[in-house]
């Protein structure tokens, strides 16, 4: 069993390698990756099966290949499952698509397009998991650092600041990063003593 | 409110379905809109299938193709309209470009004749073949590029090589000497030739003056299941073609189609393929969106001329099937639209403006013909 993964995200791709390879039935198999399409490589690769992110511009070049042609002489098709499981909706709604060539083995490929969607999910959650993080740490910095200048400004204690910041936060109706980066430009403003 | 996910791809002849968000004539319908910008047609195609999109602009062949049993099909598309004419634009190499001036080939047919003494050529040296990319198999772009090689006897299955590539990889491909030339939307053709990677040969209407080219396809259970939000999309969408069609607002449109979440391409390439002697869109809700069944019957007919299926087909009921004048004019009653009163006319053989019967007032319609004088005849008169 012979798979190419085209995806223009490497890490996504890696982490629907590792998920094929985690399923003993196709510990065998060969997995390819290719950020783009490249037609001219397409016969030293010689896939049974294509995984593609839904993003890929490159998807419609797979998809004309239902019509064999010199460079694909075997013809490729979208995979799509009738069963109730219906893995091929529940695999776009991830932002993947399979293709099988030549007919090869479609139950097999259910369940590699299954792991595959599943690791597409993961890595939007991993991402988006990420990127609150980094939200959340830019937004604790910022607090820290109008908790200083309250601190100073008006002798008060760590507490007090951000208690202070809390109330302000909740009469105004706004999340304390905000009224804490209100804090840090009118420092900045009255440090560099105005324009 | 009425919710839809509507997609598109990033092409100026989505104009009507951004235009509509920009204006807010979605919501001055009572629909609750979310666009989707899409990377493929591909995926515009599935995801109607599969309910992730409720509608979006496709190719006029897409629905067609899925009426043909072509395709992953599964469920139907029904189109309430066209999404205007024309739009598209055939660009070559530069090398290919000075060969057709060597020969003073100017005219769609003068270019064809020269392309086949290139192939010729190419063949007597034995060359690589002339490689020639669209952007998708069933498309309106193939059998504007097959109609104009075959006018001048070239076999476009045998004498030409096809390749499918995205719009965005084929100005790469062009300069790279991969292909000699590409049929794709606006605007990229324009962006190649802004970039110094290729030529326009010609565009839509030297080809067909008033080519047919996208439609508005809405998922058929949708479109049973929500009667009047079928009416009150295309409605929208009439109304944003009222807009997206005077000439007052030419330079708002651009604007508008740059902005990334639309188009988001260059301001000036988008404008170069809007102005005069551009990519020939044209976006008039009174001659350019209601749904010809005669268009879908001349589409289809090219279906079967490349053998992408064969003759046996029901083609007057697929036709109907996926084009719904219907629905058309029920939905341009009380917007001050005529209303034509056939669903079919002649494709082709109109080379100056003419009267289209139609009610309460006829319509004059801008002329409709081929470069090569053909005239497609759906129905016996």
């Amino acid at each position: 069993m012979n798979v190419l993964i085209i995806d223009p995200d490497d890490a996504r791709a890696a982490l629907v390698a590792e998920g094929i390879r985690m399923d003993e039935v196709h510990q065998a198999a060969t997995i390819h990756h290719w950020p783009r399409f490249e037609l001219a490589q397409w016969l030293e690769i010689n896939p049974d099966m294509v995984i593609i992110a839904c993003e890929s511009p490159d998807r419609d070049t797979l998809d004309a290949l239902q019509v064999a042609n010199e460079q694909a002489p075997r013809p490729v098709a979208m995979f799509v499952d009738r069963s109730d499981a219906n893995t091929t909706a529940q695999a776009l709604e991830a932002g993947v698509a399979a293709y099988i060539v030549d007919g090869y083995a479609p139950n097999r490929i259910a369940s590699i397009l299954t792991v595959a969607a599943h690791r597409f999910n993961l890595m939007q959650t991993l991402r988006s998991d990420l990127s609150k993080a980094k939200a959340d740490l830019a937004a604790r910095k910022t607090i820290d650092r109008a908790k200083g200048i309250l601190m100073t400004s008006r002798g008060i204690n760590e507490d007090e600041a951000y208690k202070l910041m809390r109330k302000h936060a909740m009469d105004s109706g706004r999340p304390i990063a905000a009224v804490a980066a209100d804090i840090l430009s009118i420092a900045d403003l009255l440090k560099t003593g105005g324009v | 409110m009425l919710s839809l996910r509507i997609g598109f791809s990033p092409l100026n002849d989505a104009a009507l379905i951004v235009v509509a968000e920009a204006l807010g004539t979605y919501a001055a319908e009572g629909l609750d809109v979310s666009l989707s910008r899409e990377s493929n047609w591909s995926n515009i195609r599935d995801k109607l299938s599969y309910g992730l999109l409720d509608a979006a602009h496709v190719l006029a062949t897409m629905p067609l193709a899925r009426g043909l049993g072509l395709g992953p099909t599964l469920g139907q598309i029904v189109a309430p309209m066209a999404l205007g004419a024309n739009g598209n634009s055939v660009v070559v190499s530069s090398r290919l470009k000075a060969v057709f001036e060597d020969h003073g080939a100017s005219t769609l047919i003068a270019t064809a004749r020269a392309l086949r003494l290139v192939i010729q050529n190419r063949r007597a040296a034995s060359d690589a073949k002339v490689t020639l990319a669209i952007p998708f198999t069933y498309s309106p772009h193939h059998f504007v590029l097959r109609h104009w090689l075959a006018a001048a006897g070239i076999d476009p299955d045998r004498q030409v090589q096809w390749v499918v590539l995205p719009p965005s990889r084929m100005a790469d491909h062009l300069r790279d000497g991969v292909i000699d030339g590409f049929c794709s939307g606006s605007p990229w053709p324009q962006m190649a030739e802004l970039n110094g990677d290729g030529v326009v040969l010609f565009s839509d209407p030297a080809f067909w003056t008033l080519k047919p080219e996208k439609l508005l396809g809405v998922r058929g259970v949708w479109a049973e299941e929500n009667p009047d939000g079928v009416i009150a999309l295309t409605r929208a969408l009439l109304r944003a073609a009222q807009w997206a069609s005077d000439p007052a607002n030419s330079t708002d449109l651009a604007e508008i189609l740059s902005r990334k979440a639309y188009v988001g391409a260059p301001l000036e390439a988008i404008q170069a393929a809007l102005g005069e002697g551009g990519a020939g869109l044209v976006l008039d809700p009174q001659t350019t969106t209601f749904p010809w069944i005669s268009h879908a019957k001349w589409f289809m007919g090219q279906f079967v001329r490349w053998g992408l299926t064969t003759g046996d087909h029901d083609f007057d009921a697929i036709a109907r099937k996926v084009y719904r004048p219907d629905l058309w004019r029920e939905a341009a009653s009380g917007l001050e639209l005529n209303v034509p009163e056939a669903d079919e006319k002649d494709e082709g053989g109109q080379t100056a403006p003419w009267s289209l019967p139609a009610r309460p007032e006829p319509i004059l319609m801008p002329a409709n013909a081929l470069f090569d004088g053909g005239v497609f005849r759906s129905v016996a008169s």
